[in-house]
């Protein structure tokens, strides 16, 4: 364990670790371009030269590894005259528009300017090399004029994704990054690209013009897009989500996502949501209030008694699923949430970066709560005997299965807890609005067993609400009631139940969250434990 | 607590002799804009009162020669206002060198302060404030003006422009702060480096 002085504050830092990363442990922030935690070092841009005692000229901070007894000094004068005058030679061809920039509020260039620039340019507008602008590379926009050739693009398409788009062409000033022949990135990470760009060469062309970014709130969250889990900031100003941006997470997706996954913020803010409940009438549908529609579904599931089925969804959060198993328990009906294949391939792997194939975030959530009980095929038979008399959906996934259409006819009442409008519906009998993750507390519980925390970033549209606040609505009608106000309370109703999840709460999850202990990792469980 | 009575000595004295020194200063005011032509008052809206050169009333927005709009939607003013008035919506211009501009530019009259900060904060003078002072209309909606109207400079313009930033620098005070900051924190005056 090297111990080093940096900025005459001692630390202790682990074998390997470069100055820069000992930097940011001790909150020193050195200002860098090419470096990034989750790339391959490379040291070209030369932004963190730094001072180190008895090395005779500045060293860069990235690229040196810690030694013991290390003095370390970031901020004398020879270090920040460097820092001023790399920034002055990287910035000699750079243009000035960042008004019409949307790097700008989140720029490097712009914050090390302020921080450790302020000089006066030397170079005359007309005399800066003009390179390409405006080049679209379908999901990203190309400027090669901000580019400072800190190569992190490059070496993201070598190292993460392996696709090796992008180059650098030509020789001198004249340099600039591109795809051959200007062709467009086809991969599905394109979106990371204008993440790890320090400046605005490469920009997101969904989000291009959109927002400036400091209008924007962002919000921890996790991605719904699959079974692994990503990390993710959701950015939303007034109510409405802008973006999805990768939140860091060395454990689970590191600073990446996918641009599945980062679409999938489209659909929070969608017209065909559904905003209201409603129920068949005698002819047609006809808009009730929530707890009105509650009053009939409670109805007619007491009715049914044991002869009813749940049926849960794997897009739901833990706190969902805990209240809607407790329903089901409360009545005695047959439960299950395996609809259709993905959700058996929790851990298979769609790409070799970060997708899965099960397309449901919260599948081993459903596992690790044991609601694979009665069979969806043993459910559907009951359907189609009339055994079953009442069916309550946790999401719409069922009523789009083709081969289900015939069973689910002969069922007199189904209940459906849906977010968006859709032609299956037709197939209930009463619609619950449902809010989507982003309206909600919640967890989710990935393909490895890591226990993360989804936070509120918006208002669910018109009366819609949390799956578990409609199941604990049905609670109170069965004469059951819940004793929990919010997702957190909920929660801790589930961690005195559900094993692994036992004396956790949101605090002990934290914002990185929680692995659990594999089930198949016996000795290792009551280790961790 | 007990009232406690200050008594104060303005020095007013009792008696007919304010009255009538009163009455004597309105006697001349009266007999000034009879005969002497020395009305404080004007015939308004007839006649108007001549504004400084840097009043800020009601803003416009200056166009290219191509006659569209100057601004590049970078949401400067927008940010700045502190009274949330401005309403922006940008979209992509074909030309690369200028990329962006406003599809939507909407101020509220009505939130406006007048504060001026917007003409300070764009990069491009593309918004400034001419002198007309006149706020009436029908509508709330009639004082929400939009992109065009705030274009239609000869007809929004009675008095010319007012209030803009050619006086002064408007950067200067965000730099000099970063300037003095990097001084104090570090004891650097940047400048040529040394060599």
């Amino acid at each position: 364990m090297p111990k080093c002085t940096i900025d005459g504050k001692e630390l202790d830092v682990p074998a390997g670790t470069t100055v820069i990363q000992a930097g940011l442990m001790a909150g020193i922030e050195i200002p860098h371009f090419c470096w990034h935690p989750d790339l391959p070092v490379d040291g070209n841009c030369r932004m963190c030269l730094v001072e180190i005692e008895k090395m005779p000229k500045l060293q860069i901070a990235c690229n040196t590894l810690v030694t013991d007894g290390m003095v370390v000094r970031t901020k004398s004068e020879k270090a920040v005259e460097a820092h001023r005058t790399t920034l002055e030679f990287l910035l000699i061809n750079h243009p000035i528009d960042c008004p019409v920039c949307d790097q700008a509020g989140e720029c490097s260039l712009q914050d090390n300017y302020m921080g450790h620039g302020l000089y006066d340019s030397k170079v005359e507008l007309e005399d800066k090399v003009r390179k390409r602008k405006v080049v679209d590379l379908g999901p990203i926009m190309l400027d090669a004029e901000r580019c400072v050739l800190c190569t992190r693009c490059i070496r993201f398409e070598r190292e993460v994704t392996g696709t090796n788009s992008f180059e650098l062409v030509n020789r001198g000033d004249h340099t600039e990054i591109s795809t051959f022949e200007g062709r467009p990135v086809m991969h599905d990470y394109a979106g990371n690209l204008a993440d790890v760009c320090p400046v605005g060469a490469l920009l997101s062309h969904d989000f291009r013009f959109k927002m400036r970014v400091w209008f924007l709130k962002s919000h921890e969250s996790v991605c719904p897009g699959c079974s692994t889990g990503c990390n993710v900031f959701v950015d939303e100003r007034d109510g409405e989500v802008q973006r999805l941006r990768p939140r860091r997470n060395v454990d689970v997706n590191k600073s990446w996502m996918c641009d599945l996954g980062r679409a999938s913020y489209k659909e929070i803010g969608l017209t065909s949501r559904v905003s209201g409940a409603r129920r068949k009438g005698a002819s047609s549908w006809e808009g009730v209030t929530v707890p009105a529609a509650l009053d009939t579904v409670a109805g007619r599931i007491k009715e049914a008694g044991s002869a009813s089925a749940f049926l849960a969804s794997p897009q739901a959060t833990n706190e969902d699923l805990f209240a809607f198993r407790l329903l089901a328990e409360a009545v005695g009906g047959k439960l299950d949430f395996r609809v259709g294949d993905p959700q058996a391939k929790v851990r298979v792997r769609s790409d070799n970066v970060l997708l899965r194939e099960d397309r449901n975030p919260n599948t081993q959530g459903c596992l690790d709560q044991g609601l694979g009980r009665a069979g969806v095929a043993a459910i559907l038979e009951g359907c189609r005997s009339g055994a079953v008399k009442a069916l309550v959906l946790q999401g719409p996934e069922l009523l789009r299965v083709p081969e289900a259409v015939e069973a689910l006819a002969r069922v007199p009442f189904i209940a459906v807890m849906a977010t968006h409008e859709g032609p299956e519906l037709e197939r209930a009998h009463a619609v619950l609005p449902a809010a989507v993750w982003a309206e909600g507390d919640g967890t989710f519980t990935n393909y490895a067993r890591r226990l993360q925390r989804l936070q509120r970033a918006v208002a669910a549209p018109g009366d819609a609400l949390p799956r578990w606040e409609l199941a604990k609505g049905l609670l109170d009608r069965l004469g059951q009631p819940l004793a929990a106000t919010s997702a957190r309370e909920v929660f801790a109703l589930l961690a005195k139940v559900v094993s692994d999840y036992v004396a956790l709460d949101y605090r002990a999850i934290g914002p990185e969250g929680r692995a659990l202990p594999l089930a198949d990792e016996g000795p290792a469980r009551e280790a961790r434990a | 607590m007990a009232t406690r009575v200050i008594t104060v000595d303005r020095g007013q004295r009792a008696g007919a002799f304010p009255i009538l020194l009163g009455h004597w200063i309105t006697l001349q005011n009266f007999l000034k804009t009879l005969f002497g032509g020395q009305a404080s008052t004007i015939q308004f809206p007839e006649q108007k009162r001549p504004h400084s050169e840097r009043y800020r009333g009601i803003h416009l927005l200056t166009a290219r020669e191509d006659g569209s709009p100057k601004c590049v939607a970078c949401y400067m003013c927008a940010t700045v206002c502190p009274a949330e008035c401005i309403y922006i919506e940008s979209g992509e211009r074909p030309e690369k060198t200028i990329e962006k501009y406003p599809t939507r530019f909407e101020i509220d009259l009505l939130r406006c302060v007048y504060c001026g900060f917007c003409v300070d904060a764009c990069p491009e003078e593309a918004i400034l404030m001419s002198r007309e002072n006149d706020l009436v209309g029908t509508s709330r909606a009639e004082l929400i003006i939009d992109r065009d109207r705030l274009m239609a400079r000869g007809e929004l313009v009675e008095h010319g422009p007012g209030y803009r930033p050619v006086d002064h620098d408007v950067r200067r005070p965000v730099r000099i702060a970063a300037l003095e900051r990097l001084e104090k924190e570090h004891g650097i005056v940047p400048g040529m480096p040394k060599r």
